[in-house]
């Protein structure tokens, strides 16, 4: 009896500091978690609360609205889309908007490509068998992932000295040119694993029910592998859209994006804190929109076939 | 006519051979089924004559016509795989439809002719349904459905039933023969099981490693196995095939047992054979004295697995029998039941 009432004692003590340690676990974990989640919102809570500052709002470091300073329509005002400027005429919303539209041409001009000729690399890559010199399939695929080590910086000046020749400098030929070379790995990454997905068989059936090599690929296997090629479409339109070293590099009037409008905030009286914080907001808010409401379909396209 | 021909067809991927010169004549109508263990080359040759893989060398004829530069689909064939192949962003009806929109049918047309297959497949209530909404079973007959909508000259089957479980196997097994016989179209069919092969084929080809060992009649292979490898693979549970030399009119085995044979061939005598019998020939009640291992009683008869001296041997009855390891069993064999070959080439003898 003694022996009974002693271990069911144990017990008892035990569970309850292993809950308590349990406890302790969690609300480690959420502090962490939270902690994290606050050193990245926080970056994109100053940049929209600044673009409602004035100068000495900003120098002062003033950051909670309504409770440290008062919001401002200034920095809005500075690029003509407050309220009261929204309906006249201005050129710095002319710019705005024309920069924009590039920022747009470019990124989605150049994810399109991307995926064109993305896929058939891809879908080439995983169907037949090729032979470069010493280069087979695996070595090929590699070669293509490989341009993403490659910094950036290093093809500067080629890019340079070859635009000037080929007069593509400050155009949005040039920029979608290049940006289509930048993402071109990452597309062929996502979509050989997706066409790897594809059971073979899919196409063989096409091509005995009539379809030619084309035709199974149009009519079979890019219905499938829609999911990725969407998310590939995707992230290539938001790493395009964030380019700012060849965007700096190239352009200068006419081509000039929006990750280069907004470094040039800068003016006689210093930086325009509130200018670059509310173009920077333009910025990041189609990526914002995008990533909410599209994650689903990142995320599936992603993941095919990671799970049999 | 229909006819599939199949001419010295090699198949080499670079240097290494895995077709070696198979030649084959399938008539107009016939059922013929290309049967052997994994790897020796069946689908390899099946995918040939679909055109889904290009051949070596040899030629390959549909209907007369040769056709190895042609591409699938342009040889009128229809191919069932194994994996059912079904498109999964289309419906039931698109899938059963596809070839015929390929060939710019007209929708009435394939409306109908759809509807028709679907009758005979009893798949009308599933025509608007996906197919990751179906069952295996249901997969594979829209898979056959896509295939008979064609009508096509050949129909080539390539394992289509290794994916379904053992009921349903058998079930199909006997749907796939009536839709053949009624369609009365030309079918190579390609599987490891060898009793799908004996009950569905006109005729069987067997395959090993690249070769062909044997062409004939399910009963003719049953009956007359051409060599060890044949007489191995065709029938469950496999022929036994003992190691002995032929002396006088027996072949005796290296413990000494004297096996019963049905007059030697001329001048074997010495000759080291392969005694081959099946186990459902094995009567109990002789004079061969094996002893039990292990008894399976099955339900409808008792699978024994004995020893005969130091080789083993295995034998299926009919009657109940309870004996224990290390227990007699005597035997009885009817020497005309009994097969030949060479211990060497494995070549049949009588």
């Amino acid at each position: 009896m003694a022996m009974t009432a002693t271990s069911a004692e144990t017990a008892h003590h035990t569970s309850r500091s292993h809950r308590t340690g349990l406890a302790l676990g969690k609300v480690l974990i959420y502090a962490a978690l939270i902690f994290w989640a606050f050193i990245c919102l926080f970056p994109i809570f100053w940049t929209v609360t600044t673009t409602f500052k004035t100068a000495n709002n900003v120098t002062q470091g003033h950051i909670l609205p309504f409770i440290d300073f008062w919001p401002d329509w200034k920095g809005l005002r500075s690029l003509g889309l407050s309220p009261d400027t929204l309906f006249e005429v201005s050129t710095v919303r002319d710019e705005f908007l024309k920069r924009f539209l590039n920022s747009v041409y470019a990124s989605v001009g150049a994810s399109l490509l991307a995926i064109v000729i993305g896929s058939i690399a891809a879908y080439g890559l995983c169907r037949f068998d090729y032979r470069f010199g010493w280069m087979k399939n695996r070595d090929i695929s590699f070669f293509f992932l490989s341009q993403l080590i490659l910094p950036p910086v290093v093809l500067a000046m080629p890019f340079l000295v070859l635009y000037k020749n080929l007069v593509l400098l400050d155009t949005l030929t040039g920029l979608i040119l290049i940006y289509t070379l930048m993402v071109l790995p990452i597309v062929i990454w996502i979509m050989r694993d997706q066409f790897e997905t594809i059971p073979v068989e899919l196409e063989q059936a096409a091509l005995v029910d009539g379809c030619s090599v084309w035709g199974a690929f149009f009519r079979i296997v890019l219905p499938i592998a829609l999911p990725g090629m969407v998310a590939a479409f995707i992230l290539s339109v938001i790493l395009c859209w964030n380019e700012y070293f060849f965007a700096a590099l190239l352009t200068s009037s006419n081509a000039k994006t929006l990750p280069v409008m907004v470094a040039s905030q800068t003016g006689s009286q210093g930086i325009s804190w509130w200018s670059m914080a509310a173009i920077s907001t333009a910025a990041i808010l189609p990526l914002v929109l995008i990533g909410i409401f599209l994650e689903r379909y990142i995320v599936k396209g992603l993941t095919a076939g990671a799970v049999k | 006519m229909a006819s599939v021909d199949v001419v010295e067809v090699r198949k080499a991927y670079g240097s290494h051979a895995v077709i070696h010169g198979v030649s084959l004549e399938i008539e107009d109508g016939e059922f013929v089924i290309l049967v052997g263990p994994s790897g020796c080359g069946k689908s390899t040759l099946l995918r040939m004559v679909a055109g889904l893989e290009p051949i070596t060398s040899g030629d390959i004829r549909i209907d007369g016509r040769v056709v190895n530069d042609l591409p699938p689909k342009d040889r009128d064939i229809a191919m069932v795989f194994q994996t059912y192949a079904l498109y999964p962003h289309k419906t039931v009806a698109q899938n059963m439809g596809f070839a015929l929109k390929m060939r710019g049918t007209p929708k009435p047309e394939i409306d109908a002719r759809v509807k028709a297959a679907a009758e005979i497949l009893n798949l009308g209530a599933y025509l608007t349904r996906y197919p990751r909404q179906l069952s295996g079973g249901q997969r594979q007959r829209v898979a056959m459905g896509r295939a008979i909508v064609r009508d096509p000259k050949v129909f080539l089957f390539d394992e289509p039933l290794s994916n379904l479980d053992a009921k349903l196997r058998v079930q199909m097994r006997a749907e796939i023969k009536e839709l053949q016989q009624r369609l009365d179209t030309t079918t190579v069919y390609v599987t490891h099981d060898q009793v799908e092969a004996m009950t569905m084929a006109d005729r069987i080809v067997v395959l090993h490693d690249g070769h062909v060992e044997q062409i004939g009649a399910p009963l003719e292979l049953y009956d007359r196995p051409a060599n060890t490898f044949v007489a191995g693979f065709i029938g469950s549970p496999a022929m036994n095939l003992l190691k002995g030399t032929i002396k006088g009119d027996s072949v005796v085995t290296e413990d000494g047992i004297k096996l019963p044979i049905n007059g030697a061939p001329p001048g074997s005598d010495g000759r080291p054979v392969r005694f081959g019998i099946r186990p459902e020939h094995l009567t109990l009640g002789g004079t061969i004295p094996a002893v039990i291992t292990v008894v399976e009683p099955t339900g409808s008869e008792t699978q024994v697995f004995a020893k005969l001296g130091e080789q083993r041997i295995v034998g299926v009855f009919r009657d109940r029998i309870s004996g224990r390891a290390g227990e007699a069993l005597p035997v009885g064999i009817d020497p005309r039941l009994v097969h030949l070959f060479d211990q060497e080439t494995g070549l049949r003898l009588n």
